[in-house]
């Protein structure tokens, strides 16, 4: 047998596609190292990186096919879907676009931005971009793989064979799953990896190398103040309501929960704002775990509430549990931030008093600006105007928890895909699809959204009752546009309180940003976006396939 | 209904009315169907396009739920996932995954039926050289022509060496080699006692190989019964001698007039279209030409033969053929109606003893 006639029959061999891979890596080696010796050092670790995840794709493949080599109806529904899926040309398409995109995107950084941002900008969005090709390729692969069957009626001869209909779905699901395992694991590792090489080039100074090393590549919880008088505090905001209350019964009673918002919100305002003459005092709790480094940071966004001078920068002294910091030379040192920037204060944690609090107090040291006769108020914002934070993690732990609320997620919009093409044609099953999909996405802004103009009772079941007896009370009178819009608001609210939100578990943003993702939120989302909620899809849908009707009379 | 009656297949008034969105009624593609397969039959399902087959075989398999009537296969309902570890499926089109190769397809079905990784392996193996598709066994089933298709749908239908075969269309696509080999395998899984419900177009393919046949048009069952009952013309006689001439001929004439029988016919029979193509076949093939694609199929799979594969090893002394039914129909060449199919009854003792199961 010549050379020529055993390549053909490797070339057409069961092991094909892992001899072309390992022969364009050895290809790709050389032409990397034509790179390096040219001095073209981003192009081969571009190149670098795109073979990585080829030659990772194709050996994550094989070990997904061993893992499924058992002798059962859903692994072998499974092993055929990620077969699909490797052959499907709109799954190649976006495969190719998932191993181009991240080794690429370091490329089209401008060089002369602060590296802290371009670290976070490559962080936002390869993960963001992974988790939206990753989020359709999966809508088209379920649905496409159901589907097709069924219009193809090959699942005529699948479902001839001892293989349950809730089988069938459950091994659709399972290998969309491991599919999407596999993708997750490529797009982190690459991601990773070209951090990596980004962080460690040349940051425009040392503050900028400090936030990289500090707040960016790095795992920290987030602490919110909480009010240093809080029984008084709360006693004041529910005087508020109830004085409220009785100077616009009728304003009040439209909304309730919506009015008592506004009068917490309020109070919040009040209490972040720091007045020339007064001092305000924030309470961090919970820091006992800090204590194990030197420091803690103190994010501020402050700004001054004079429009003639809202870029000015801030000034104020501080004290920790009691104590003036920082000292130099026995003098009290004040702290001068600019305005509406994100400022981070390095505390010492020996300040933190056995029990994890730290109190810290402000005073508002603005210089009077000409024309007034005061100081300006000194407003931190709640939120992210104020916070705490200290290290819990490193950076790879962090991008594995962010990795897994992912692929949690996926496996949602998976189970998504399967039960909406298990009761519908192809192109209706995509739409609905999607629609789940982009209703989990922003589900969480439109509730708080819509929250404060439809919420009108403090629970969920009153608020559905009082709207449809609003809806009614607007219908017998025949003012029937205003009676569909209450409905349709009462709809909206109930989709989006059924609808997971995705936001609930923004991991990209977290990881983006330095914060950790925390483990239990990983396991609470684990448990419900990734099973409760894809189990609950799957009864809808294995329910209509059960009982559905696989073929066409021939009219 | 129970299969230890040994009644493999029963449909008492099995109705189906395909309906729309609105659940009107729309089609009705199945009225007041009654069947039964025994074990052991090769039952034959006949009728035009339209008539209601397919869909009555889908009510089989549990594809469809019938709108009135009782189902039972292998004594259980047909949606009972039980019945259909025994059953094998060919459906009327290669409803296959194009991306699998042959090889991953069978390996796929195996799975399915929970048979272990060797075993799967194995009869992979049998039934690719069976259905002569070994040389291209890691090709796309996407790229074969129609016929190999079917060939590799035939083979998924017996990775299992099912007890209940359903054939929809087996020859449709295939070439007169293969369509005989299909239809020698059907013969050959019948002697075994395998249940066979052969749906086909083709009726010489019923009229040789099917013990009992049902006509179905709109959807109801219009003749059904043994070949012989249907088919025999009991008000004319055929009788068939060497080549005679003109004289003896008028001879005989003179004969049947006496007897006052005035309606005689003569004419020389005509071997089929079927042996002559075959005979071709094979002697191009000993005359060493090649052919590409698939290739002429091998013998049948070793876990599909079964006793058969007895007959060959032990020879004639523990064999014997039941009386009044001789022939082979795989070895009838000679273009006459295949008999009956003879049963081959075994020593099942010294069987036991010698025959190494798979």
């Amino acid at each position: 047998m010549d050379v020529t006639q055993v390549v053909r029959n490797w070339l057409s061999g069961p092991h094909r596609w892992k001899i072309i891979t390992a022969a364009a890596a050895v290809g790709a080696a050389v032409v990397i190292w034509a790179f390096v010796r040219a001095g073209w050092l981003m192009a081969a670790t571009g190149l670098t990186g795109v073979t990585g995840m080829a030659v990772a794709c194709v050996l994550g493949l094989a070990a997904i096919r061993a893992l499924l080599a058992g002798s059962t109806g859903i692994a072998g529904v499974a092993r055929a879907v990620i077969d699909e899926a490797v052959r499907m040309r709109a799954a190649l398409v976006l495969l190719v676009l998932l191993v181009l995109l991240i080794p690429t995107l370091p490329l089209v950084l401008d060089h002369d931005e602060r590296l802290q941002y371009r670290v976070q900008f490559l962080l936002a969005w390869a993960l963001g971009g992974t988790g939206l090709i990753l989020s359709l390729l999966t809508i088209f692969l379920a649905c496409g793989s159901i589907c097709g069957d069924i219009e193809s009626s090959r699942i005529h001869t699948t479902l001839a064979k001892p293989l349950h209909r809730w089988e069938y779905l459950a091994g659709k699901w399972l290998g969309i799953v491991l599919f999407n395992l596999l993708l997750v694991a490529l797009a982190g590792a690459g991601t990773a990896t070209f951090v990596g090489v980004l962080a460690r080039t040349q940051a425009t100074d040392q503050a900028d190398r400090d936030a990289v090393d500090r707040q960016v590549l790095t795992a920290r919880a987030a602490v919110a103040p909480a009010h240093d008088r809080p029984e008084e505090y709360e006693a004041a905001i529910v005087a508020a309501i109830r004085q409220l209350e009785q100077d616009d019964p009728d304003g009040f009673s439209r909304n309730p929960a919506a009015a008592r918002g506004r009068v917490r919100s309020e109070f919040a305002w009040a209490w972040h704002t720091i007045t020339p003459d007064m001092v305000s005092t924030f309470v961090f709790g919970d820091l006992v775990g800090a204590k194990d480094a030197p420091t803690v940071q103190l994010q501020l966004k402050p700004r001054v509430n004079n429009v003639d001078i809202d870029l000015a920068d801030v000034r104020f002294a501080l004290w920790l549990n009691g104590r003036p910091w920082p000292m130099v030379e026995g003098v009290h040192q004040e702290q001068t931030l600019p305005s509406l920037s994100v400022s981070v204060l390095d505390l010492p944690t020996e300040f933190i008093d056995d029990t994890g609090t730290l109190k810290i107090t402000f005073a508002n040291r603005n210089l009077v600006p000409a024309g007034e006769t005061r100081p300006t108020e000194i407003q931190l914002p709640p939120g992210d105007g104020l916070r705490l934070l200290y290290r819990t993690g490193g950076f790879e732990g962090n991008l594995l928890r962010c990795l897994a609320v992912m692929w949690c997620k996926l496996a949602l919009v998976a189970a998504a895909g399967v039960a909406a093409a298990a009761m519908l044609g192809f192109p209706t099953a995509v739409l609905l699809s999607l629609v789940i999909y982009f209703g989990a996405l922003g589900g969480g802004f439109l509730r708080d959204a819509l929250g404060i103009y439809n919420v009108v009772a403090e629970s969920f079941l009153a608020s559905v009752l009082e709207r449809l007896r609003e809806s009614l009370d607007l219908a017998l009178q025949f003012r029937f546009y205003e009676a569909g819009r209450m409905l349709l608001g009462f709809v909206t609210d109930v989709t989006l309180r059924v609808l997971p939100a995705f936001s609930d578990y923004d991991a990209v943003g977290s990881l983006a940003t330095g914060l950790d993702v925390p483990a239990r939120a990983v396991l609470t989302c684990f448990a419900t976006i990734g099973l409760a909620y894809p189990l609950l899809l799957g009864i809808l849908g294995w329910l209509v396939f059960d009982r559905r009707d696989l073929v066409r009379p021939n009219t | 209904m129970n299969a230890a009656e040994g009644i493999d297949i029963k449909c008492v008034g099995l109705t189906k009315t395909f309906r729309d969105f609105w659940m009107r009624p729309r089609v009705r593609a199945v009225e007041n169907v009654d069947l039964e397969v025994r074990r052991g039959q090769i039952y034959g399902l006949l009728g035009p396009n339209g008539s209601g087959k397919s869909t009555t075989i889908k009510m089989l398999l549990g594809l469809l739920a019938p709108t009135s009537g009782r189902i039972a296969v292998l004594g259980r309902r047909p949606r009972d996932v039980a019945s259909k570890r025994h059953l094998g499926y060919l459906p009327e089109e290669s409803y296959l995954y194009r991306f699998l190769s042959a090889r991953e397809t069978l390996d796929f079905y195996g799975r399915l039926f929970r048979l272990p990784r060797a075993v799967r392996a194995e009869r992979t193996d049998r039934l690719l050289e069976m259905v002569g598709l070994e040389a291209v066994e890691h090709r796309p089933v996407g790229e074969f022509s129609k016929g190999m298709q079917r060939r590799v749908g035939l083979a998924q239908a017996l990775i299992n060496d099912p007890q209940l075969l359903i054939l929809d269309e087996p020859t449709s696509g295939m070439d007169p080699v293969a369509a005989r080999q299909i239809k020698d395998l059907i013969a050959d899984l019948g002697r075994r006692g395998k249940t066979v419900l052969l749906c086909t177009h083709q009726l010489s393919d019923v009229e040789d190989l099917c013990d009992r046949v049902a006509i179905m048009f709109g959807g109801r069952v219009r003749a059904e019964g043994t070949c012989d009952d249907l088919l025999v013309q009991e008000a004319l006689t055929t009788i068939q001698t060497d080549a005679l001439s003109e004289g003896v001929l008028a001879e005989i004439r003179g004969v049947l007039a006496r007897h006052g029988i005035d309606h005689c016919d003569v004419e020389r029979p005509r071997r089929r279209m079927e042996s002559l193509f075959l005979e071709i076949v094979e002697r191009a093939r000993a005359e060493g030409l090649q052919t590409s694609g698939a290739r002429s199929g091998g013998r049948v799979a070793d876990f599909l033969r079964g006793d058969t594969d007895a007959h060959a090893v032990l020879g004639e002394a523990v064999v014997r053929v039941a009386p009044a039914q001789a022939g082979d129909a795989a070895d009838d060449r000679d273009g006459e109606p295949c008999q009956a199919v003879p049963h081959a009854e075994v020593d099942a003792g010294l069987l036991d003893s010698l025959v190494k199961r798979s």
